[in-house]
């Protein structure tokens, strides 16, 4: 499934900065290697404290790199002087971050367009886009609701769609799901896979559940703890689409799902 | 295939609730008001009409005012003085903040200043202005205007600072430039806060006006109630007292519309909070 690498992490390092009189402080990834592919959908699972919001926040462009590069279609972005950052890569690189980030002072439908608005690409055709996923993640009726009045499941499905309308081709994802109960999360994983078989995006999904991390994914990579390096990288070969309740059923999950639980502790 | 949770028709309910319990208060409120009436008007039996003027006294006397148009033209004058002031002190104010955003050395070398300016008592200030001013409503304005200002501009300061960096770097990911960010991320973000020091600022530019009118005016409230004082007329001090509360209060209510209506996106506890409305 994965073509040309379109992302290339060499060597990615990150400590914080040194505060005066202290020993310095660890590192939290080292020399981490990985490439992603045009159209994967690449989970990587690691522990809590792993670095991985780290790693994302480094390949976005909004934390700076202490050694090691980011290539993009074969660019290399600017990643070492924290002046220099280019936060999204010129809005080829998506974000979902781990906390919604929804403009309180903005409706559902304002917030989904934000990007659109910033981007001076906000015309009829881009609006019917919004509009459409919307409807696509079930918020029909709710585009004139600020987001203190929608529920959790549903600002993490207008946070999703903010991303998806402007049709980045990376889009990375921190534990997008992480703090909703076990049936909102389902739900929206078969919304993430349903979206995600219409265009194909390049998808980096961290998380810290195996589970998730097998039934979305192409490929998944297994971070140790900090210093963050690759313990493991599974192809999932699951046909797609996936079935996402019934996938603990799938003969390949069990041994997979063994396998990386290994390799965690 | 949407949960739904949390429909419209709930939200409705509550507010049914909310309603019936603003009328409680509302009474609660009247029931205070009567309380604070009695025991004005025992007061003014106990010490005589001529040391406390009494409630129907007062009231009379203000209708009488306000017919005859000559306590309206007061409070109009005290009303222009104090809005004049609250703009010219409120709006570099609520701007300057923004404007240092990105300079937080100059910020820093002026912060000493600020708060010494914010700490001085700026009614003392009143006969100096009277002298550089004059006693017309220059003086008034700019007693006002500079109460105000350190006010607003600390709750502007606060708005910035309170900025949640997150947004803006899931802004400047989605493509916002820096006009972007301050446009649509710092402003809309300090607006509560500004309004804070707004709601805190007005009873002040009332009471400013009013001070600089008691030092030397020939027009205002303050004139009346310094008039009335001179004739030992405590009847006329209070019926200028009670059209100053007056506009403190519409001023008030006036804060709380403007700002209900450019806060809808907030939690209603969090405005409750804000506002005590």
């Amino acid at each position: 499934m994965a073509g040309q690498p379109l992302l290339e992490i060499h060597d990615l390092s990150k400590r914080f900065a040194q505060r005066a009189g202290r020993e310095p402080p660890p590192w939290v990834i080292q020399d981490l290697s990985f490439t992603v592919g045009e159209g994967e959908f690449l989970t990587i699972i690691g522990p809590s404290g792993s670095g991985k919001t780290t790693l994302l926040n480094m390949i976005a462009q909004i934390d700076s790199a202490s050694g090691g590069s980011v290539r993009f279609q074969s660019q290399i972005a600017p990643i070492a002087d924290p002046k220099a950052l280019n936060p999204g890569l010129s809005c080829q690189i998506g974000y979902v971050t781990q906390e919604d980030n929804l403009l309180p002072w903005r409706t559902t439908l304002r917030n989904v367009l934000f990007p659109l608005e910033v981007q001076g690409r906000l015309n009829d055709e881009t609006r019917a886009h919004a509009q459409m996923l919307i409807r696509a993640v079930g918020l029909a009726g709710f585009e004139d609701h600020y987001p203190h009045e929608l529920s959790g499941g549903m600002r993490k499905r207008a946070s999703l769609i903010r991303t998806l309308v402007y049709d980045p081709p990376v889009i990375l994802m921190d534990e997008p799901f992480g703090a909703l109960d076990a049936q909102t999360r389902a739900q929206l994983q078969e919304d993430l896979l349903r979206l995600w078989d219409l265009g194909r995006k390049t998808i980096v999904f961290v998380t810290h559940d195996i589970a998730e991390a097998i039934a979305l994914g192409d490929r998944t990579l297994v971070l140790t703890r900090a210093p963050a390096r690759i313990a493991g990288e599974h192809k999932i070969t699951i046909p797609r689409p996936r079935d996402i309740r019934g996938i603990m059923t799938h003969s390949e999950f069990g041994p997979l799902y063994q396998r990386i639980r290994a390799e965690l502790q | 295939m949407a949960t739904l949770e949390g429909s419209p028709d709930s939200n409705g309910a509550i507010r049914g609730g909310r309603a019936g319990a603003l009328m409680r208060e509302r009474g609660d409120q009247l029931l205070v008001l009567v309380v604070l009436i009695a025991i004005w008007q025992a007061l003014s039996m106990i010490y005589g009409v001529y040391w406390i003027g009494s409630p129907w006294g007062v009231l009379v006397r203000f209708s009488e005012g306000v017919l005859k148009g000559e306590l309206l033209r007061h409070t109009s004058y005290t009303l222009w003085e104090a809005v004049a002031g609250f703009i010219i002190g409120a709006v570099p104010a609520a701007a300057l903040p923004f404007l240092l955003r990105r300079r937080p050395i100059i910020t820093a070398i002026l912060d000493p200043f600020m708060v010494g300016g914010y700490g001085a008592p700026k009614l003392a200030l009143a006969p100096l202005f009277v002298l550089w001013f004059g006693i017309g409503i220059e003086s008034k304005v700019a007693l006002v205007a500079i109460t105000v200002f350190f006010i607003v501009y600390f709750s502007a300061l606060a708005g910035i600072r309170s900025l949640d960096a997150k947004l803006v770097q899931m802004a400047q990911v989605m493509g916002a430039n820096e006009r972007d960010v301050a446009r649509h991320i710092v402003f809309p973000g300090a607006v509560p806060y500004i309004f804070t020091g707004l709601r805190i600022a007005m009873p002040y530019s009332i009471g400013g006006a009013v001070i600089a009118e008691l030092i030397s005016a020939n027009r205002g409230l303050g004139y009346l109630i310094q008039l009335g004082a001179m004739n030992f007329d405590t009847t006329g001090v209070f019926v200028a007292l009670v059209a100053v509360t007056c506009i403190v209060i519409v001023g008030n209510w006036s804060v709380n519309v403007v700002e209900r209506r450019l806060l809808r996106w907030r939690p209603p506890a969090d405005l409750k909070l804000e506002t005590g409305a």
